[in-house]
């Protein structure tokens, strides 16, 4: 049981906290900056010039062949930073993984490397409106054709779609197989005649999400990643990536937040109170139970190859308690938060992360969902509807 | 990095837990219980296992804690171990049976007479006091407190109503008690503070074996009971808290693993333990009894003695008030 980093892994933390501090400008305590598609496009090819993309890809494959461990850095160090994510962080994370493991030698060569330099920007279409949690009853339906599929349907929450080269898509293509059978994933190229993209607003105003509207679109036979029909196995390949390091970003970003709320309380006049104190520290205790049991579930992906069963309660803890920040932070302000923009407490930066934070507890996985898996899979209770 | 218990570890939390499986089950935990007993007949084969071996580390007792307060371990090992070993240890002393500690620094005196120590003073629930066969004292000296090793039966004990019984605690009155030097001014007082961190940090595992305890019976529970031809377990409003159950669980027991494996003990690693496993004991605890639902409060179904245990615990580790510390370590200056 070892907290600290080994040599060569502080010594890469180092090189990282150096190379970000150079990179970024100075971090802010109130809002952090906004960036533009440019300068993400351009962020990706500083992180790939410096070697800093692809850390765990395997180094014929042009990543790093490096451990899970020093994504984890990556993730902690980046987040602390304020750093943006990698423009192609899906292709990187979770697309370029899949493709290593279920991609032909064509595909590798045409998506990896582009991928990993961030030329190729993907996105995910697996959320459908009326298949949320339920990703498997997908009804987007890919049909057989001469030399191909001919797509049509709706995809939903896909983050990165407006930005994005290609799409890893999940469509039905056997409708009368069982609901996870008849499923089969593709390498969509997002210009396509018959793809269209329409960003959705949420409540907080922000547009992080997509729309992706499918009609007629042609797919060469070619673009099919895996068998066809095993698109649920690569799905769930897919998905268990995302989950890897993503803990750890999710814990740094929260002792970021933390950090502002205790500014907050300062400027505020709340950090005498003592309800607000012992708030504070509650939320405090959280965010260290939170990163030590991400590190928990990083030892065991370092031994087993997959994360441990305490990694499935990290995105459910941290979604109440990012939420719980924003709310103490808007009675922190009083009368205050009312106000919103200009003319509120760092140009309305609670204000928005109060309503940005109210979609936690259901993007990626909802709390329902979590706690289902939880239950079933890890103390074994009997499947529940 | 690598933040995970070691094979060795592993190894040894396992032994321990097949050892207190095989000796104490439900009934047997409830007739100690009932009778206000330790099992000190078990304490020569606990020596002989090696819970007390001089090259455990912090973080191999707190796995024996952990399990301890899932078995509900009847014996006065929190007070050998957690209380009274760091002062043998000090001292080049072995510790001559079950001990424990009167943490007398305020209320007790010891003077010089003779060739030796005499002590006088009081020290409100002393835990196990009535089953030690030596009371660790902290006194008062002239040069500063001290520690003295004093024999029971030169003490006056009075035993007090708890709400554990499996945690007894007595008053100790000592009128001119003769106590034998262990550690003398100025280092038993940074020993004691650094005793306190460690018995701390003992506790919150104690407290996540029981939350974790209380949590499996319940789960079993979920498993095995049917209403509406269902086991109960299958509805969301049972699985859904059980779940949160284990979500409390592990974070707590990150954060005391986290305290035990620090080289540098840092009081803000050992209050965030603190109050994350006391209140994992207790919301875990009133989790299982709300599944178990008309059983789990009767006094028949065991939960009870966790929920108890639990109680003890958050009172316990409440002293240090947890939160205050760490408002401190965020916000600096005020206190």
């Amino acid at each position: 049981m070892r907290l600290d980093d080994s040599e060569e892994q502080a010594a890469f933390r180092a090189g990282l906290e150096t190379w970000l501090a150079e990179q970024l400008p100075d971090a802010t305590p109130s809002a952090p900056r906004a960036w533009s598609a440019d300068e993400l496009r351009a962020w990706s090819k500083a992180l790939h010039a410096a070697g800093y993309a692809g850390l765990t890809w395997p180094a014929e494959h042009g990543g790093r062949g490096l451990s899970p461990a020093y994504q984890a850095i990556y993730a902690e160090e980046s987040a602390l930073a304020e750093a943006p994510d990698h423009a192609g962080v899906i292709g990187l994370g979770m697309v370029g993984p899949a493709i290593v493991h279920y991609g032909t030698d064509a595909q590798k060569a045409t998506h990896l490397p582009r991928i990993l330099s961030g030329e190729t920007i993907f996105c995910q279409g697996f959320s459908e409106p009326d298949a949320g949690s339920d990703l498997a009853s997908a009804r987007t339906r890919a049909r057989r054709v001469d030399g191909g599929y001919v797509v049509d349907g709706e995809k939903v929450w896909s983050s990165y779609a407006h930005l994005a080269d290609h799409c890893l898509l999940l469509a039905r293509t056997d409708p009368d197989a069982a609901k996870h059978r008849g499923l089969t994933c593709f390498l969509l190229d997002m210009r396509a005649p018959g793809v269209e993209v329409r960003p959705l607003r949420q409540l907080s105003g922000d547009t992080d999400f997509n729309q992706i509207l499918l009609s007629g679109v042609e797919i060469p036979e070619d673009r099919v990643l895996g068998e066809p029909g095993q698109g649920w196995r690569v799905a769930l390949t897919t998905l268990a990536h995302e989950r890897g390091t993503f803990g750890i970003t999710l814990t740094a970003r929260l002792a970021v937040q933390l950090d502002r709320l205790v500014k907050t309380a300062k400027v505020c006049g709340g950090d005498t109170d003592p309800r607000v104190r012992a708030e504070i520290a509650e939320l405090h205790v959280e965010l260290q139970g939170l990163r030590f049991t991400g590190y928990r579930a990083l030892a065991a992906m370092e031994r087993t190859g997959e994360p441990g069963p305490e990694s499935s309660i990290l995105k459910l803890r941290w979604s109440r308690a990012n939420q719980r920040v924003s709310a103490l932070a808007l009675r922190l302000l009083g009368a205050g938060a009312a106000a919103d923009g200009t003319d509120a407490f760092w140009g309305g930066y609670w204000q928005h992360q109060r309503l940005r934070s109210r979609a936690n507890s259901i993007e990626g996985g909802t709390s329902e969902i979590l706690r289902g898996i939880v239950a079933e899979r890890v103390l074994g209770l009997p499947k529940s509807r | 990095m690598d933040f995970a218990l070691t094979e060795d570890q592993t190894g040894l939390k396992a032994a321990a837990r097949t050892y207190l499986e095989d000796t104490y089950g439900l009934d047997r935990i409830a007739a100690l219980a009932d009778d206000g007993e330790q099992d000190l007949a078990a304490w020569p084969e606990l020596v002989r296992q090696g819970w007390l071996d001089t090259d455990l580390g912090l973080a191999e007792f707190v796995l024996l804690a952990e399990e301890g307060g899932r078995a509900l371990h009847p014996v006065p090992w929190f007070a050998t171990a957690g209380l009274a070993l760091p002062v043998y240890r000090a001292a080049g002393v072995v510790p001559p049976g079950p001990a424990t500690l009167a943490d007398g620094g305020d209320t007790c005196r010891a003077v010089r007479r003779d060739d030796g120590w005499r002590l006088d003073g009081a020290v409100q629930t002393v835990l196990h006091a009535d089953v030690a066969t030596e009371l660790l004292v902290a006194a008062r000296t002239p040069a500063g407190v001290a520690l003295f090793g004093v024999d029971p039966a030169a003490a006056s004990l009075s035993a007090r109503d708890g709400v554990d019984p499996l945690r007894a605690t007595s008053d100790v009155a000592l009128a001119g008690a003769e106590g034998r030097l262990l550690i003398g001014p100025p280092g038993a007082a940074s020993l004691l503070s650094a005793l306190r961190d460690r018995a701390t940090t003992l506790l919150a595992g104690e407290a996540i074996g029981v939350a974790d305890r209380a949590l499996a019976i319940a789960v079993e529970h979920a498993k095995a009971r049917t209403q509406f031809d269902r086991p109960i377990g299958s509805f969301q409003a049972v699985s859904q808290q059980l779940a949160d159950g284990y979500a409390e669980v592990e974070l707590a027991r990150s954060l005391a693993y986290r305290a035990a494996a620090g080289e540098a003990r840092s009081a803000e690693a050992v209050a965030c333990a603190a109050h994350a496993a006391s209140r994992a004991a207790i919301t875990v605890c009133e989790t299982a009894i709300q599944v178990c639902g008309g059983m789990g409060v009767t006094w028949e179904f065991p939960l009870h003695r966790w929920f108890r245990r639990a109680l003890w615990l958050e009172a316990e580790l409440a002293s240090s008030r947890p939160l205050a510390a760490i408002a401190h370590s965020l916000f600096g200056e005020h206190s």
